[in-house]
């Protein structure tokens, strides 16, 4: 059985992006497909539209010369597409074989023959009659796979499934999909590993701003090459604009810092270790869902690690809570502006009020000080330019760029040594984006700390004194800058390693 | 093709408008039920509504009712506020009659100025102590503080089953599952003579009055306000989550322990088996209609009062189960429910689009 798979010159716009700019692609079954790129890079958008999720804006899709309209996910199903996302569809509380049985239309015993067939064929070793909460990752993808499986897919799409894998469950999966493309399936391969691109992967296409830049046989590929596809060469011009003439003074030293989570879709830390000077802004890099969120909680107190040390200022911080930590002059402004940084619903000068300190009397013997906080919350709106001076307004009417402004200027008023943000112009317009690095550069010139994480590499290059980048809850070694390069930045987001 | 979106704002006056249009929809309902039954809807609304309400006596039942709701509905605001889902009121002010009751039993034969207020700060204590079983499940073991607090409640009466039966039963009682009656001291001070309105009614306006200082004026209130918004914003700022979780489940369970022992001490007298005809879960209606807000709470306790009354001069006046009285509590609910739902999303009809490809 022959299947080709053919994406034709497919587009899909959204306000103020592009997020796939006229893709096409062959596939051919028999081979495993990868389709590499970092995030925003446009492969979920071209997953969506094979899924029937999203419609594209152009183009057309083709199955074995047939074109295919795909208005919704049981479309794709019907047109034997499968798909196994990263987040899994399951009912935790219900048994593998009721799971199973939701979407059939086969009669339970014709199922369950079929499904034992399915298990015997692949050595898969999983009870149907548990429920799922008892399984691992690992069963439970096995899981959404014999969903898939059921149906007899031509195509199978497999989205980062990966990433909440061990090592001995990822060779499983690699067994498996090796198994299936050679009886026949196509396997398309979403992930921003380069190295399950060569060891898996017959082809690889990358994708960069929702173009694709390069297809190739991954024979002919290395990891330095992949990772210079996936990071472009654009970076090399950008220069950055803070000067090098940071302090020696360390302010803040973290050192043997875990973080086990319990929840499985959150990315364990493993033994971070980094110290930051005065004056310094130091970069994370990495690939978004890497530990960056896990991170920022940790050095905001939101979460308590399991061990390690953070001091600052030689202070041990590690388990006060955010207000704590505040109090001694640590800031932080975190990647969710829209329903963590500030609550929409609430006025300006509530949202203002959130940032409560010892000094600032926004609430005199608990009573609430309703005029000290506008007239503080004025004062921000001024001194950052939000363009309202209406501190009654409620934030849900601010545009992005000027929220994230109120939140910096919340943040920075109070003049702290040292600021934590995590994608800080993530969504914002060119004229907010410029605002909100000008002003972390002026922090860095008053001989304040930050530390940025960040999934946008030009600006971490841009700001950045030192770089590290964070892959799988790891730190790698922070790098000085100018030493960072495409293939350097590429390899370490890629999960290899440099000199 | 139907699309259901979340509206962008929704005004304030038509938010504390919405309990009205609920109301107004039960009352409609409400007619048409009754006039399905047979009766004259009108008529039959007016049995309802109209006649407990004609006489003194009327007026004043509808305050002893009206009482326990509004406090227990009080307290609740504080948990529902703060996302904190106390199903168990009930429960609360059950085992705060319990305490009380067993304090006043304690002074059945003493007279003095202090029984009183002895007997209620134990009630309120009793209905905290044991609102607090939920919460410190819910921040050590992480439980779901519903299903506890809803369990709490069959435990308390169950407890109070057998102290009237049992150990606390009347000795001169001929084996009625009923206790002594309390002494003088221990009652609340009528209000007026021949009518059962009790002192009782200035515990709740002076709770009513605190809770909007605290809830709107406060340090506390802010945060208790922001946590049952954005819980991820709460801990962004560092608000001491588990602390909260603890103070608003005491909040409640006092109003609640006081609302048990205003009960016992005020129209009762004494413990027995049916201390409350399930204010406890009624009150989680009161607090919803009256939009979590203490004044709003004060107005939805007298109408839900007025369902209560109503469902007794129905049942003498047109034969009907007293039942009629939750039928039209769950109603004003639904109600509530569903016109919040169309306040806070709207539905667009689309037909069915065709995509180009």
């Amino acid at each position: 059985m022959n299947t080709k798979l053919k994406v034709s010159k497919v587009s899909k716009i959204y306000p103020g992006c592009i997020a796939n700019d006229n893709v096409s692609l062959n596939f051919k079954s028999g081979k495993i497909y990868a389709l590499l790129g970092e995030n925003g890079a446009g492969k979920s958008t071209l997953v969506k539209i094979l899924s029937g999720v999203i419609n594209p804006d152009q183009g057309q899709i083709f199955l074995n010369d047939k074109l295919l309209k795909l208005n919704s996910p049981k479309d794709a199903k019907n047109n034997n597409i499968g798909m196994v996302f990263q987040h899994f569809n399951l009912f935790e509380t219900l048994s593998v074989f009721e799971n199973l049985s939701i979407d059939s239309e086969k009669n339970n015993d014709q199922l369950r023959i079929l499904v034992n067939n399915i298990l015997k064929k692949y050595n898969f070793k999983i009870d149907l009659d548990v429920p799922i909460l008892s399984l691992s990752a690992g069963q439970k993808q096995k899981v959404e796979i014999i969903r898939c499986l059921i149906r007899n897919p031509k195509v199978l799409i497999m989205d980062e499934p990966t990433s909440v894998l061990t090592e001995q469950e990822t060779e499983d999966l690699f067994l498996s999909l090796k198994k299936f493309s050679k009886e026949g399936i196509l396997i398309i391969y979403i992930t921003h590993k380069l190295k399950e691109v060569l060891s898996l992967c017959d082809e690889v296409a990358v994708m960069r701003k929702g173009k694709v830049v390069s297809i190739s046989r991954t024979i002919d590929e290395e990891l330095s090459s992949l990772a210079n596809k996936m990071i472009g060469e654009s970076l090399n011009k950008i220069k950055k604009m803070t000067s090098n003439n940071f302090s020696e003074e360390q302010i803040l030293t973290v050192s043997k810092l875990n973080f086990n989570s319990e929840d499985p879709y959150e990315v364990n830390l493993v033994d971070i270790n980094f110290t930051l000077n005065k004056g310094e802004c130091l970069g994370i890099a990495g690939i978004s869902g890497n530990g960056q969120n896990e991170l920022f909680q940790i050095l905001s107190g939101e979460t308590l690690s399991n061990n390690g040390s953070i001091k600052f200022r030689g202070k041990e911080i590690s388990k006060l809570n955010p207000k704590e930590r505040r109090e001694y002059l640590m800031a932080f402004s975190p990647e969710d502006r829209i329903s963590q940084a500030a609550v929409p619903s609430l006025k300006i000068y509530e949202n203002v009020a959130l940032n409560n300190f010892k000094t600032s009397n926004f609430f005199e013997k608990g009573l609430f000080n309703e005029r000290k906080i506008k007239d503080h919350s004025k004062k921000i709106l001024s001194n950052f330019s939000v363009n309202t001076d209406n501190v009654n307004l409620k934030s849900q009417f601010l545009s992005g760029g000027n929220l994230q402004k109120l939140i910096l200027g919340r943040e920075l008023i109070t003049s702290p040594e040292l600021l934590i943000c995590f994608n800080p112009t993530w969504g914002l317009d060119v004229g907010a984006i410029n605002y909100i690095h000008q002003t972390l550069v002026k922090i860095n010139e008053q001989g304040k700390s930050i530390i940025l994480i960040s999934t946008d590499n030009d600006e971490l290059l841009q700001l950045s004194d030192r770089i590290s980048v964070i892959n799988n809850g790891k730190l790698s070694k922070i790098m000085s800058a100018d030493e960072v390069n495409p293939e350097k930045l590429g390899l370490l987001m890629g999960g290899g390693l440099v000199d | 093709m139907i699309k259901i979106e979340r509206r962008d704002e929704t005004s304030n006056l038509i938010y504390f408008l919405t309990p009205v249009l609920a109301i107004f929809l039960t009352l409609v309902t409400g007619a048409i039920i009754f006039y399905l039954l047979g009766f004259k809807p009108l008529e039959a609304l007016k049995f309802f509504f109209i006649t407990p309400i004609s006489d003194l006596y009327g007026l004043s039942e509808l305050l002893v009712k009206a009482t326990p709701l509004c406090l227990i509905a009080i307290g609740l605001s504080f948990c529902f506020k703060s996302n904190n889902w106390n199903i168990g009121a009930e429960g609360q002010l059950t085992f705060g009659g319990i305490v009380g009751g067993g304090v006043a039993l304690l002074f059945y034969n003493h007279e003095g100025f202090y029984v009183l207020p002895l007997i209620i700060l134990a009630g309120a204590i009793g209905g905290m102590i044991f609102a607090m079983i939920p919460a410190i499940l819910k921040i050590y073991f992480n439980t779901n503080e519903i299903l506890v607090s809803l369990m709490l409640v069959y435990v308390s009466k169950l407890l109070l089953d057998y102290l009237v039966v049992g150990p606390w039963s009347n000795p001169e009682g001929f084996n009625f599952p009923e206790t002594r009656q309390f002494s003088d001291s221990a009652r609340l001070p009528i209000l007026f003579e021949g009518l059962r309105i009790h002192a009782g009614i200035f515990i709740a306006l002076v709770s009513v009055f605190l809770a909007w200082v605290i809830l709107f004026k406060t340090y506390l209130g802010f945060q208790i306000k922001v946590s049952g918004l954005s819980l991820k914003t709460a801990k962004y700022a560092g608000f001491k989550g588990k602390t909260m979780i603890l103070l608003v489940f005491m909040v409640s369970g006092a109003c609640a322990g006081l609302a048990g022992v205003g009960e016992i001490t005020g129209p009762i007298g004494q413990l027995h088996r049916m201390i409350s005809p399930e204010y406890g879960f009624t009150a989680i209606i009161v607090a919803f209609l009256g939009r979590l807000n203490p004044v709003g709470i004060v107005f939805a306790s007298l109408i839900v009062a007025l369902t209560y009354l109503g469902a007794e001069t129905a049942q003498i006046f047109l034969q009907v189960p007293k039942y009629t009285g939750q039928v039209f509590q769950g109603m004003i609910l639904f109600f509530l429910l569903a016109s919040d739902f169309l306040l806070f999303f709207k539905i667009k009809f689309l037909g069915f689009k065709k995509y180009e490809y």
